[in-house]
């Protein structure tokens, strides 16, 4: 369970989330949703301890995100918007690798994961060949492998298929469909295209830094939508 | 035309060369070329050479492709030999050796990245440069640097290209001093906006600057120690 207690962040004079508060429960699909500047990426960022709560707290499976962030990181996965500005490493198993590396896991262990990995998401013919060779969608794909294969409980994806064209924006859709209905991972979906929260159970609607609805999506409607700035 | 871009040329082969420790290849490069510059009759030269051609064959190195490697310093080898020509008529003998220098120099640090791929290059600098930790100069730190480097070299003309066809689209050209200036500044900000983006990615995927375990890991082993002492044979040969 993700519990957010009335976090407030800002930079400098601005505010950029007000004192917010909710519950994100485990192998859920709540998507973020919010009109452009509205702290939905600000919001996501403190999940993963990427940013630290100025005000109130972040806590995941227990584990407060000011005391121990290296510790949520690892519950918690990040899919950046951009994969060209995720890969690390040029060849495509060594950067799906370097999470594992980090964590120090043994190396004949390290091999099998990756493998594996890139098995599930159907990428193996793309283990040797260099990051900077791939089309975007693939790119994603590896980025997607980069976080699962360090077996997070929940993945954050920052608009993941704002790049792509229609035809990998239906693989990565359908990708993250499986990971939460087959994995039971817990997704927290951030976007402003009212379309892709089709799959989730929960909606967040962000505005101006607030919280302006959190449920299920069925009981969302388009006046919460347009007062968010968002087309309905 | 940045896709064709690769850095070092690796090509896998079956070859002793391509399996002897990266360490052992760093450590033999910075040595032979020492040697290389320190040689300074023909006949030592000559020697030198064929033992270098041998390191080429074990290699399985087309040479074809290391013609390839020596092609773009052809200009500088012409303006070295036509300075002397000029300046240093009656040293022209130090004017061919230099050129051939330069030539076995280029071969071998073909050898290097011919026959090393850029992962166990990064692993083997890190491994290398593991002494500096005693004065706190973070290694992992380092090697990390020189794998986002190359990772991020074709991404950054791509950047670069994108903005110019931009430029170009709207009638800007690249003659005009103020449109340099937009054009820089423009990749400037691109380029910090990836930084930090690769940063908070970094971040998101643990990394703290250590490492325990590698996904290649790199072990010394007869052949490299076999290398190692041929390697002390030809300098003292040549001191």
């Amino acid at each position: 369970m993700i519990k957010i207690r009335n976090l407030s962040f800002g930079y400098e004079d601005e505010l950029i989330l007000r004192n917010i508060s909710l519950k994100i429960k485990e192998g859920s699909y709540t998507s973020i949703i919010g009109a452009n500047g509205s702290g939905k990426t600000t919001l996501a960022k403190h999940i993963n301890s990427l940013l630290l709560p100025a005000k109130g707290s972040v806590i995941v499976d227990g584990i407060d995100a000011k005391k121990d962030p290296a510790g949520t990181r690892k519950k918690v996965g990040f899919v950046f918007q951009n994969p060209e500005d995720q890969l690390i490493y040029s060849i495509v198993e060594e950067d799906i690798a370097f999470g594992l590396e980090n964590l120090g896991i043994e190396t004949g262990r390290m091999g099998i994961m990756v493998k594996e990995v890139m098995k599930e998401l159907g990428i193996e013919n793309l283990a040797k060949k260099n990051v900077n060779m791939l089309s975007l969608g693939q790119k994603q794909l590896v980025a997607l492998a980069g976080i699962l294969v360090m077996n997070p409980k929940y993945i954050v994806f920052d608009e993941p298929t704002t790049m792509l064209d229609n035809k990998n924006k239906k693989t990565i859709t359908a990708m993250i469909k499986k990971l939460n209905k087959k994995n039971r991972i817990g997704i927290i979906l951030v976007t402003n295209i009212i379309g892709d929260i089709k799959d989730s159970d929960k909606v967040i609607v962000m505005d101006k830094g607030k919280v302006s609805f959190y449920g299920n999506k069925s009981k969302l409607s388009k006046v919460i939508l347009k007062k968010a700035g968002l087309d309905v | 035309m940045f896709r064709k871009q690769t850095f070092g040329q690796y090509a896998y082969k079956n070859s002793v060369m391509h399996k002897l420790d990266p360490r052992i290849k760093i450590v033999s490069v910075v040595v032979l070329s020492s040697a290389a510059f320190l040689i300074d009759s023909y006949s030592k030269i000559m020697i030198f050479s064929v033992f270098i051609i041998s390191l080429i064959m074990l290699s399985k190195l087309k040479f074809s492709a290391l013609l390839g490697s020596i092609r773009p310093f052809f200009f500088i080898f012409f303006f070295i030999l036509l300075m002397y020509i000029i300046f240093s008529r009656n040293d022209l003998n130090s004017g061919i050796l230099t050129i051939w220098r330069f030539i076995l120099f280029i071969a071998i640090a073909s050898i290097l990245t011919f026959t090393t791929t850029i992962t166990d290059l990064i692993t083997a600098i890190e491994k290398l440069l593991k002494p500096l930790e005693t004065i706190r100069i973070n290694t992992r730190n380092f090697s990390l640097l020189i794998a986002l480097t190359i990772r991020f070299i074709p991404a950054l003309f791509l950047y670069a290209g994108r903005i110019k066809d931009a430029q170009s689209a709207r009638l800007g050209s690249m003659k005009k001093p103020g449109q340099i200036k937009v054009f820089i500044a423009k990749l400037l900000d691109r380029i910090f906006s990836s930084a930090s983006a690769v940063s908070d990615a970094l971040v998101s995927r643990n990394y703290d600057g250590r490492r325990s375990s590698y996904f290649n890991p790199i072990k010394l082993g007869f052949m490299d120690y076999l290398s190692l002492s041929i390697l002390i044979i030809v300098v003292l040969w040549i001191i």
